[in-house]
């Protein structure tokens, strides 16, 4: 078992950096999910990680070891792919018992290894049959089989439950927590979808255009974001944006109420540009106001999403329980408190606090 | 409604298809079928091409048993068929050399590729310079190293395999871009395991690789196989089947019996093609059973 250091990690293709030099420290036996929108570089610094790409700078250590030049082979991860990247022509037991085969370890050893991984991941059943014949919940499984038979320090997933249908994914999404419970293994785990970030993680790394925006458990993300791209980015639904000014020390946003309220952090001077930023379930619709035109309502349940348009053409989505929603329509007030807000440098789009 | 468009209308979904291979069906029952069973037929008859047609029964292929030309060619389609294979492997090789992302890529898989684009009148004339006694590449190389020049399309000994590798050339470009192809569609991601299984070169190749290449093996099997069989242009651009016969090709030896200046022996001729068909259909009868499987198991 063995933690991942990787120190100024820099990947370029021709002169094009996009990995900008990554630091990240990854504890043994941690769930790491690395999330960010597509092209954000997640998958290359994964890649990185297991050898598929070759680091043009920087370091990268598995546990003592300095990792950065060795063969994929040879690092002791194994990986799992979007498309499971199984052997179409062997069985479901030849897939996940290929990688020791090719190394010429012992049948016996290898027969108990997959019988192992068959039971964790209750494969027994299909283990004569070729991937053909199974369904892509199954064919993840024996992908993740074919991981841990190789019995890795780390295992590494891009994007392992993209090619699922949802209804699969929660299922598999729980089955790999499970599993990471049960193998305790360091695991990394790459994902656009901020669900599963939030769901699996110990250690969320939020990445952009090839640099990391923020470390944190995923409830600090939520809770306490460093910038408006984090905040924006963890939370379904979205966090609401709207634009303020710093007014006489107070926060004036238009797109949420014409009166300016106190806060009790530090303001920067008078005029400057801020965003307030207020997640959906931490305001609510005063019925009895006007300020807002309700658009459209999303039942969910026992929850509904009501889109309200600010006089300021600004968008607003706020959570209203189920009682409340029903009868809502036309013009309607909003109600917040403004401890539950979070500003934003508009400029630097930066967390003031 | 009439009765036409009411047929029409219920069962629309049924006719149109046929309606579109009606074209093809025809052409293709005309100009294939159709013959197949007058050669049958004609190879039962002794016929000059213009005059009666005398009914003979078995007396063409009684004749075949005894005819040392025939057995000539017909061993030498077996050497044909088995030299052509070579164009997998060493089609295959070249596709892997090529399949790369370079500058210029394309350009030089065109020229790999150009062997196939020229006609085989072309490449046997080619090939014939190059075999010449007397200003030929070949003996030019030949007496370069020391050796004694070799009249290869001249020398019963190696003129069937002289003309073979003259239909390599063309037929491994072919094989190459059906690999080329093929790889194409080779999984990236399982490489990638593979990689991180620690396999790579050859068992690479074998065991992730090739796999994944198997209905482009199939397909340059068939295409190679049939090639070998009517083999037919290059015998008759290098050698006219000879010397003495020695380069002797079924198809060749048909065509020489039933159209050359050596006399219309239809009969005769047309038997000849009958064995052909008979080998064909021995392939054609596996790769339709390949195919039916292959559509079964889906």
């Amino acid at each position: 078992m063995a933690g991942i250091t990787l120190n100024k990690a820099i990947k370029r293709y021709g002169a094009v950096d996009v990995i900008h030099g990554i630091d990240l420290e990854i504890e043994d036996g941690e769930f790491c999910v690395l999330v960010g929108p597509s092209g954000c570089g997640k998958s290359t610094l994964l890649r990185m990680v297991a050898g598929l790409e070759e680091t043009s700078g920087g370091e990268i250590h598995i546990g003592e070891r300095n990792v950065t030049r060795l063969d994929p082979a040879a690092r002791g991860v194994s990986m799992v792919f979007q498309t499971y990247a199984l052997y179409p022509h062997m069985t479901v037991a030849e897939n996940m018992s290929f990688g020791l085969r090719m190394n010429g370890h012992p049948k016996a050893e290898i027969a108990a290894k997959v019988k192992a991984a068959a039971d964790i991941l209750k494969l027994n059943d299909y283990l004569e049959r070729k991937p053909k014949a199974l369904s892509g919940g199954q064919r993840q499984r024996v992908a993740i089989g074919r991981a841990i038979v190789r019995g890795p320090e780390v295992f590494l997933f891009d994007e392992p439950l993209s090619n699922l249908d949802a209804e699969l994914r929660v299922e598999m999404r729980v089955e790999i927590a499970r599993l990471h419970k049960e193998i305790g293994a360091t695991m990394v785990y790459v994902t656009h979808d901020q669900v599963e970030a939030m769901t699996l993680a110990d250690k969320i790394v939020v990445l952009r255009s090839g640099r990391i925006e923020q470390v944190g458990t995923p409830l600090d993300l939520y809770h306490d974001p460093d910038n408006r791209f984090v905040a924006g980015f963890i939370g379904s639904p979205a966090m609401n944006f709207v634009k303020a000014r710093v007014r006489d020390g107070r926060v004036h946003a238009p797109g949420l109420s014409d009166e300016a309220f106190a806060v009790d952090i530090a303001l920067p001077p008078n005029g400057t540009d801020l965003l307030v930023g207020v997640r959906p379930h931490h305001i609510a619709i005063d019925p009895q106001g006007a300020s807002h035109t309700l658009i459209v309502k999303e039942a969910l349940g026992a929850m509904f999403h009501a889109y309200l348009e600010a006089p300021t053409g600004e968008r607003i989505v706020v959570e209203v329980p189920e009682a409340e929603a029903v009868g809502l329509q036309g013009d309607v007030g909003l109600r917040m408190v403004p401890d539950r807000l979070l500003l934003f440098d508009a400029r630097t789009e930066l967390r003031l606090r | 409604m009439s009765y036409v468009t009411r047929v029409w209308q219920d069962h629309k979904a049924a006719i149109t298809p046929w309606l579109f291979l009606l074209p093809g069906i025809l052409m293709f029952a005309i100009y294939i079928v159709i013959p197949i069973f007058q050669s049958i037929a004609i190879s039962f008859y002794r016929w000059d091409g213009l005059g009666e047609k005398t009914f003979i029964g078995w007396e063409n292929y009684r004749e075949l048993m005894r005819d040392d030309i025939f057995f000539t060619a017909l061993q030498n389609n077996v050497i044909w068929l088995v030299l052509y294979l070579l164009a997998l492997p060493a089609g295959l090789l070249l596709a892997l050399f090529l399949n790369q992302t370079t500058r210029g890529i394309r350009i030089y898989k065109s020229l790999f590729f150009f062997p196939f684009v020229i006609s085989q009148v072309v490449v046997g004339l080619v090939f014939s310079w190059f075999y010449d006694p007397s200003f030929g590449l070949f003996n030019t190389a030949l007496m370069k190293i020391g050796l004694s020049p070799i009249a290869v399309l001249a020398d019963e000994r190696y003129v069937t395999y002289g003309v073979i590798i003259a239909g390599l050339w063309p037929q491994i470009a072919y094989c190459m871009i059906l690999y080329l192809t093929g790889l194409n569609a080779v999984d990236g991601e399982q490489i990638e395991a593979a990689r991180l299984d620690n396999v790579r070169g050859w068992r690479m190749l074998w065991y992730v690789i090739l796999p994944q290449l198997r209905p482009a093996t199939f397909i340059a099997l068939v295409v190679t196989v049939i090639g070998a069989l009517r083999s037919f242009d290059l015998i008759s651009i290098m050698t006219g089947g000879g010397p003495w016969g020695s380069s002797q090709v079924l198809a060749y030896y048909m065509y020489e019996q039933a159209f050359s200046e050596y006399g219309f022996r239809m009969g005769y001729g047309a038997a000849i093609a009958v064995v052909l068909f008979a080998i064909m259909l021995i392939y054609i009868g596996f790769f339709l059973a390949k195919m039916y499987r292959d559509e079964k198991g889906r």
